[in-house]
């Protein structure tokens, strides 16, 4: 699905991103660690096309993303705010994507009913707009905006973050949902090691730009991230 | 899609928490551009008259078009300042399945509607009517009038290639530079004639419809240079060009005297130094000092006895423009960490009287720089004497008042591309009220006293504010303090 090839960023003269090769095949659960700065917001905006790579390509089903445009419709992401359109309520928001995305009104309300546990009546009806949106609703926004229009692939920026307990649950229910009944692959980054072992079949983790491990044997992932995270 | 962007930046606008302080200034924009267009559409209507009243030439048309060239490089500078491109957050859209190609031409197009791009057919439409039919055949008029349009459509495109590709640097004040030197040199001191030098491409226009032809294609390269440009830096980061600024800003240790104030001041000092947009503002600065050069060489305002009162409106440009232009958005600067100041013990106090001292510093560089214009006459240091003072008294007080007027958020860290929040026409028409006020002090005294009275008058009022500093400042300072609240949740708003 994924592919990356010798790619780096360099900014000035610090290497902050350096991934010879690396495949992520369909419907993977590819979960991505490291510490802060390590460089897994870069990694995911060059994978989108928002940040040139200095060197190296990724490609989306063999398609080059800094050459064509057509892989947009099947990747989905959030990583930030600034992905959103913040003067919108969160209804007009999701209106604006359909006609983007040419779906129908009822594509978009199946789409959205399978939120309903997650936005827990918070998010749909109001007439607030998103920028006065509490942290953890305007994840939920952004990750339902992400899913919409059947993506291959989901490219979403620690998830986890901000959100309540229950919602953390109810969304890595919702991701293995999604991952079972249309082999939707997800690339997820974050910091709740528990969370990533639990939902992903394969993590990858960053130290300086560089990847320093690459985990898919489940059983041993626990115990090799622990070992690397845990200093003491 | 087209019809959704207009709808999203109707949102966007009707919903911004400025959105009032918005449309009050469109809608006085609105009004001063359709009356400027009034006046365009007037002299364009009278100017086959004009030109046969005052210079009687032999042939009208050829006559103006030895002239066009003057228009146009006039038009570079206007646009320069002016032109703007419609501010749209590429990174809410980069992510979607949109074509990239499209964005950039929605973003290019409308930019294109606006005043500007009819003011050409203002002025030279009725001259191609009244003067060019007649004479040359209707056809002949409308390629004519093609070639000049599609000249001044170039000039647009151009520009907003070159403001884009070369903001921020030098080159852009070398070349505006030059520009205005080949224009007001060249016609005055004779150097060498340039409007000869075009004319036979309007004249050729007149008999034979090659050049529409050709500007025509040179008007769709320029489109497609800009577009070029545009969409190989539809990123989200800055073009890859060094920061020469970015380390090592030198702080300015003397200002850690005033306390505080003086701490805060250092802050923006840093601030203006390490941002793209502020440094922009500072460079500008510079450009206006070279202002002077255009107005004191021309003999036009040279008068036998006392001086032009249009110096006193170049002299609070030249010693004021920093704190007339960075005043503006007063609390915009510091709107993503407004809640740092919100935090520190008197601290917005001390960012308010922070700012003052900042204005004054770069106003009195600003004076410092602009004695030499002594050289054309004692007049001109006297002027810029007394309109420091009452910039320094009076108007900094006004700019700061005026700005704090629902001050909007802005996103200084954001990439300077796409980026053109604060930076347009509104910026230069708020500065015409700031202006009425040295002429509102000067002309009576000067009607009744004289030139040099009315210079006194104005040093004298420039004093006294300066002596009520205190004050004055205070107000502003009560005012921050009062609306702190509305003011810090707008900026949080917008994000």
């Amino acid at each position: 699905m994924i592919e990356v090839k010798s790619l780096k960023k360099i900014y000035k003269d610090t290497t902050v991103l350096d991934i010879p090769f690396l495949t992520i095949p369909k419907s993977e659960c590819f979960g991505l660690v490291g510490n802060n700065g390590a460089g897994k917001t870069t990694f995911f905006r060059i994978m989108l096309d928002l940040v040139r790579a200095t060197e190296g390509n990724v490609y989306v089903d063999g398609e080059d993303v800094g050459h064509s445009e057509n892989w947009k419709s099947k990747v989905g992401a959030f990583l930030d705010e600034h992905m959103l359109l913040s003067y919108l309520t969160p209804d007009e928001y999701f209106q604006a994507l359909r006609k983007i995305y040419r779906l129908s009104k009822e594509d978009l309300d199946i789409h959205l009913e399978r939120f309903r546990d997650l936005f827990n009546d918070e998010i749909l009806g109001k007439k607030k707009f998103i920028r006065d949106l509490s942290k953890g609703n305007i994840k939920k926004v952004g990750i339902a905006a992400a899913m919409l229009g059947n993506p291959e692939a989901v490219l979403l920026d620690e998830p986890f973050e901000n959100l309540d307990p229950s919602s953390q649950i109810r969304l890595k229910k919702l991701i293995l949902q999604e991952k079972e009944a249309n082999q939707v692959t997800f690339l997820i980054s974050s910091h709740d090691l528990n969370h990533v072992t639990e939902i992903c079949d394969r993590i990858v983790l960053l130290e300086k730009g560089l990847i320093i491990k690459d985990l898919e044997d489940k059983s041993r992932m626990t115990e090799e991230l622990n070992s690397y995270f845990n200093v003491l | 899609m087209i019809k959704t962007f207009i709808q999203l930046e109707i949102l966007k606008r009707s919903r911004s928490t400025s959105f009032a302080r918005s449309l009050a200034i469109g809608i006085f924009l609105g009004f001063m551009a359709l009356l400027l267009m009034g006046y365009l559409l007037l002299i364009g209507i009278g100017m086959k008259y004009i030109i046969e009243e005052f210079f009687s030439p032999k042939n009208t048309a050829e006559f103006l078009n030895t002239y066009l060239i003057y228009f146009f490089l006039f038009e570079i500078i206007y646009r320069y300042f002016v032109q703007q491109l419609p501010v749209f957050s590429l990174e809410n859209f980069l992510h979607l399945p949109i074509p990239k190609s499209g964005i950039i031409h929605y973003l290019l197009i409308s930019s294109f509607i606006s005043p500007l791009s009819i003011i050409p057919l203002l002025l030279f439409g009725p001259f191609a009517y009244l003067e060019i039919a007649p004479s040359y055949g209707l056809i002949a008029s409308w390629v004519w009038l093609g070639s000049v349009l599609l000249t001044s459509w170039s000039i647009h495109w151009f520009m907003l290639w070159f403001k884009q590709r070369f903001e921020d640097s030098f080159v852009v004040i070398l070349v505006l530079f030059a520009v205005i030197l080949l224009g007001s040199g060249s016609a005055y001191f004779g150097w060498f004639d340039i409007g000869a030098f075009f004319e036979p491409v309007f004249t050729f226009a007149l008999e034979h419809a090659v050049p529409v032809v050709l500007l025509a294609l040179v008007m769709v390269c320029s489109y497609f240079l800009c577009f070029a440009f545009y969409r190989q830096n539809a990123y989200l980061e800055d073009i890859g060009e060094e920061d020469p600024f970015h380390s090592g800003a030198a702080s300015l240790g003397f200002l850690s005297k005033f306390g505080m104030a003086g701490e805060m001041a250092n802050l923006e000092w840093k601030l203006i130094l390490r941002h793209k947009k502020s440094r922009t503002y500072l460079t500008l600065c510079f450009f206006f000092l070279l202002y002077g050069l255009i107005f004191y060489v021309n003999p036009a305002y040279v008068s036998q006895d006392g001086f032009s009162y249009l110096f006193i409106f170049v002299g609070m440009f030249i010693t004021g423009i920093f704190m007339l232009q960075y005043g503006q958005l007063f609390l915009s600067w510091n709107s993503a960490s407004f809640d740092f100041f919100l935090h520190q013990r008197r601290g917005l106090e001390a960012l308010v009287k922070g700012k003052y001292l900042l204005f004054a510093g770069v106003s009195v560089v600003c004076f410092l720089l602009s004695i030499p214009y002594a050289y054309f006459g004692w007049d001109i240091l006297w002027i810029h004497l007394a309109t420091f003072l009452f910039n320094m008294g009076i108007t900094v007080h006004l700019v700061i008042y005026l700005a704090l007027w629902k001050p909007k958020p802005m996103d200084l860290n954001k990439g300077a591309m796409f980026n053109y929040e604060g930076v347009g026409i509104a910026q230069f028409l708020m500065i015409i009220p700031m202006m009425a006020a040295p002429y509102v002090v000067f002309l009576p005294v000067a009607y009744l006293g004289g030139d040099y009275a009315g210079l006194i008058a104005l040093g004298v009022i420039g004093l006294l504010g300066m002596i009520a500093y205190p004050k004055l400042s205070d107000i502003s300072v009560q005012k921050v303090l009062n609306n702190r609240y509305e003011i810090s949740s707008s900026f949080r708003q917008e994000l």
